[in-house]
Order: C-alpha cells, then sequence, then structure tokens
C-alpha cells in the first residue's frame, strides 16, 4: 500500500486523482437521476466501468479518484449519508485492487508484456476476473457496513452493488481500456510511466495475495449471503429479514480482513517490466 | 451552459469563513439524519431554504432540477414500498409509509442543496484553504477542490459531446439498459479523452507555481473568523445538540413504521 501514499508527492498523480474523481462524479451525476435501485443508497451505474480502467491506467490515482469520485457523486446526487463513509472506502477499494492483480493474474498477463489494456484474449480475462474480484470486494465492504447499521440488508445489497459494478465494467471495460490505453500511453500518463519503482510496495507471494483476494471478495460475498438468507431470514431481490445480525457480521469479518491481507501482499511493482528494458 | 457554480454574490453567507461553511455543512447532515418524520424535519428544511434564498443559490438549484424531479418521484413512490405501516392510506399504500417516504425525499433534497448551499457561496481556493485549516493535507485538499470544480465543466462538455454525437445520428434513447450502456460509449471516450490530455501541462504550470515545492506552503488567501462566524457556528451547534437529544429522547420517529 505504500504507493497509495507516496503518489501523493507527485504532481501528476495529484491531477489525476482531481481528474478522475471528476469524470467518475461526473457520469455518477448524469445517471443519479435515472434508474433508482434505492432511492438515496444506490441507483443503476454505467459509470462504474471508470473505477477499474482508471485504476489499471493511473494506479493508485485511480484509486483514490473513484473514493473521492463516489463521495462527489453522493454529494450532488442525493445519496450523501451514513453509507457515504463505507462508499469511500468500497469505491476505494473498487479503484485500488486492479492494478494490484493485473501483475498477478496466474500468468494470464505475461510478464513479458504487463501493459494495461485488453490487447489479447488472456488479458480480456484476467480484466474480468479482477473486475469481478473488486466488484465483490466493493460491495461486501459497502453492505457489511449498512447492514451493520440496520440500513439495508447485506443479502440484498451485497449482491445489488456487485452486479451493478460488474455489469457496466465487464461490457465496456475491456473496449474502454483497449480504446483509451494507447491515447494515455503515449501522453506518459500511465502510472507506472510516472512513478518510480521504489515508491510502489514490493509486495510478497503475489498470487497467493491474489488468490487470498478472490476468496475475501467473492467467499465473503457467497458466505454473507448464505449466512444472511440461513440466519437472518433476508431475500435476495427484498428488504425482507433482520438486519444488524451477529452472524451476517461475524462471517463477513474474516473475508474483510482478508482482503486487507492481500492488499498488503500485492504490488504492482512488476508492472515496470517496461521501463527497466 | 455556465460550468460555473459558485455565484459571485456578496450574501451573508458568501462572506463567512469557509471552515464556518464546512462545519454548517456537515452538522446540517447530523440534523438531517436525526429524523424519519417529515415534520421534525422542517426546522432543518426552513434553515436550509433560507440560507438558499439569501445567498441566491436557489438558482443553482434550478440547474439540477430534472434530477431532482426524477430522484423526488422514484424516492416517494419507492419508499413507500421499501417500508410498511400499520394505518391504510389508499390501495397497498399506508400512512406511516407515505410519511416516511416524504422524509427520505426531504432527506436527498436538503443534501444536495446543502452541498449547493456550500460550493455556490465558496470560492474553490477558499475550500480549499478552509479543509486545509481543518487538517487535510493540501495536496488532498486540492485535488477535491480541483475535482469540485471540474464536475460542472465535464459535466458541460459531456452534453456538447452528446448533442454533437446526436447530430451525427446516435441515438441515446431507444434500446435496452445494455444496449443504451453501450451507446454511452461514443460520449465517455471523447469526454475521458478532453479531459485527460491536458495533465502535464496542469501539472507543468502547477509546479512552475511551485506546487509541491515544499511540505508546507503559505496562501496569499487569508482566513480569517469573524463575530458572525462564531455567532453562526454557535447556533449551529445548539441546534444540533437540541436536535440530538430530542432523537434520543424518541422524539421524531414515525409510529408503526417498519423500514424494509
Amino acid at each position: 500500500m505504500k504507493e497509495v501514499i507516496s503518489m501523493w508527492k507527485n504532481t501528476r498523480m495529484i491531477i489525476l486523482v482531481a481528474l478522475s474523481a471528476a469524470i467518475y462524479a461526473a457520469f455518477l451525476i448524469v445517471f443519479k437521476g435515472g434508474i433508482p435501485i434505492i432511492p438515496g443508497i444506490t441507483e443503476v451505474r454505467p459509470a462504474n466501468v471508470f473505477p477499474p480502467v482508471f485504476s489499471l491506467l493511473f494506479g493508485p490515482a485511480g484509486a483514490w479518484g473513484s473514493a473521492i469520485g463516489n463521495l462527489i457523486g453522493d454529494l450532488f446526487g442525493g445519496t450523501l449519508g451514513i453509507g457515504s463513509i463505507f462508499g469511500f472506502v468500497g469505491n476505494f477499494f473498487l479503484g485500488y485492487i486492479p492494478y494490484k492483480m493485473w501483475g498477478a493474474t496466474f500468468g494470464l498477463v505475461n510478464k513479458k508484456d504487463m501493459s494495461q489494456t485488453t490487447n489479447n484474449v488472456k488479458k480480456l480475462v484476467a480484466f474480468e476476473i479482477i473486475a469481478l474480484t473488486a466488484s465483490a470486494a466493493c460491495g461486501i465492504i459497502i453492505a457489511w457496513y449498512l447492514d451493520l447499521a440496520s440500513i439495508v440488508p447485506f443479502a440484498f445489497l451485497s449482491i445489488t452493488i456487485t452486479i451493478n459494478n460488474f455489469a457496466a465494467a465487464c461490457v465496456l471495460g475491456p473496449i474502454l481500456l483497449a480504446l483509451l490505453y494507447p491515447r494515455v500511453k503515449r501522453w506518459g500518463l500511465i502510472w507506472t510511466d510516472i512513478m518510480k519503482p521504489e515508491e510502489v510496495s514490493v509486495g510478497v507471494a503475489k498470487n497467493l495475495g491474489s488468490i487470498l483476494m478472490i476468496v475475501g471478495s467473492l467467499g465473503g460475498l457467497i458466505v454473507g449471503i448464505m449466512v444472511a438468507l440461513g440466519l437472518a431470514g433476508q431475500t435476495f431481490y427484498g428488504f425482507t429479514g433482520e438486519q444488524g445480525q451477529v452472524a451476517v457480521w461475524l462471517s463477513v469479518l474474516p473475508f474483510l480482513v482478508l482482503i486487507v491481507i492481500a492488499s498488503f501482499m500485492l504490488s504492482g511493482r512488476e508492472q515496470f517490466v517496461e521501463d527497466e528494458e | 451552459m455556465n460550468a460555473e457554480i459558485y455565484l459571485d454574490n456578496n450574501s451573508f453567507i458568501h462572506r463567512l469563513d469557509p471552515r464556518t461553511k464546512i462545519t454548517i455543512f456537515l452538522l446540517t447532515f447530523i440534523a438531517i439524519l436525526l429524523f424519519e418524520d417529515p415534520l421534525w424535519m422542517m426546522p432543518v428544511t426552513f434553515f436550509i431554504l433560507l440560507q438558499l434564498v439569501i445567498s441566491g443559490s436557489i438558482h443553482n438549484l434550478r440547474r439540477i432540477r430534472y434530477i431532482l424531479i426524477v430522484l423526488t418521484i422514484s424516492s416517494l413512490v419507492l419508499w413507500n414500498l421499501f417500508s410498511k405501516g400499520i394505518t391504510p392510506l389508499f390501495w397497498i399504500f399506508k400512512v406511516e409509509s407515505f410519511y416516511f417516504s416524504i422524509a427520505r425525499t426531504l432527506l436527498m433534497t436538503l443534501m444536495i442543496s446543502a452541498g449547493m448551499i456550500l460550493i455556490s457561496t465558496t470560492r474553490n481556493e477558499e475550500l480549499v484553504l478552509g479543509m486545509i485549516r481543518m487538517g487535510m493535507p493540501y495536496r488532498v485538499g486540492f485535488a477535491i477542490s480541483t475535482a469540485l470544480r471540474l464536475v460542472p465543466t465535464i459535466a458541460s462538455s459531456t452534453q456538447t459531446i452528446s448533442q454533437a454525437q446526436r447530430s451525427r445520428g446516435l441515438d441515446l434513447d431507444s434500446g435496452s439498459l445494455v444496449e443504451r450502456v453501450r451507446k454511452f460509449l461514443p460520449l465517455l471516450v471523447p469526454v475521458f479523452i478532453s479531459t485527460i490530455r491536458n495533465t502535464n501541462i496542469f501539472g507543468m504550470a502547477l509546479e512552475s507555481k511551485g506546487f509541491g515545492a515544499r511540505e508546507k506552503r503559505t496562501f496569499y488567501l487569508k482566513l480569517e473568523m469573524k463575530k458572525a462566524d462564531y455567532l453562526v457556528l454557535a447556533f449551529a451547534i445548539l441546534f444540533v445538540a437540541a436536535s440530538i437529544t430530542f432523537s434520543i429522547m424518541g422524539y421524531g420517529q414515525i409510529a408503526g413504521l417498519t423500514r424494509f
């Protein structure tokens, strides 16, 4: 996580935080008036294509941009509230996980071509895996907190956020990334072109970190939903059942811890291969 | 379309210190979130309306009226369905859930209004300095304020690009949800590129003015808390303290309401 802090010393990275936050917020606001799922909490969000794309292109600046952009979107979209605190954290991870996992996707992204674009099938698969993991992580972080605060049931919200995040990223993400990467690269704005390798955390056992991240995110989603459906009487697409149940809280918590541990294990430094050549 | 949200007026709200305005903004949220009965939200509604009128920020709300209308209608309908009551109103709707839907709609519109008042009455540089003086690192404050400033600009360029693409035959209003989302691709790419392309020039401009040269930076702008700031803050704190007390005492809840 070192680069998440060290990037604030770099003027161009700071500008990229601001620009990605502004783009994300602007599109979120445009769609606030679209199709609300739970008014005041969430709505259909095609703008969610941006966090994974920003993340791969701008690294930690994309993570901060997603978090700040979501907060600004909440502010002007009328959804700012208690949930916005964990909305900030969830969206941070939505923009943090993709660039951290990109170089540790079990060989799908070749060590010789770490370019952050979907220029072959393996990279496309890597992108989808990463986007799904990040979407689920964001979903369980926000839903865990809102269930704990007895605002929205875990089962409904976690699956809604995950699908909402992943749908846009899955359909539009690879195309957008492939279209934008060459231009951003030409302008020298890919995060590995701006930051230095020593500013990025070294990481340990990166592939294991990726596995833990997937288990933490998707495992947390599946186990959390099962517990919420079974013990708390919640339903997938409804608001029945009890919230604030210790069982849901305790069953998801270890998976959230796994996500945090995996965040420290993953690096991103391996993507500097082009510079070293 | 004018992308600038700040209104260059000289109202009482405009003259307040940005720290006062940020604090009021945060306190307003606490006050809004305390009650589920719309009647108990009336005092805070009155103060926000008063600020909107005094500052002239109400003109900016008109700019986002379509979003407000959609949010209001959807909120009134859906929160009725997402809550249950015991007293019949009509068809499947209950009195308690109807009140609750009004409260949730008020909550959303008041939050938007509070945010609009803050950025309509506070210059970007004042907002940054206010946040920095309240303990935020100046680089983070700069990023947030730049993003805030750019949102209307990007929204405006989205509108321009949308019109340009429509004139070339792009139909954004038909098709299934997935088809419509896909059709936004010709909008996403130009907006992204037109926003990002000047990053390097922006960076050079900032660095040529010494941005990031030192850990601590000095500011040309000086902030000064005046008597009016202290009075407004004292009133706001008392107001929120009273609201919290009433909330703890159990006032402002809707009897017979079951949320979700």
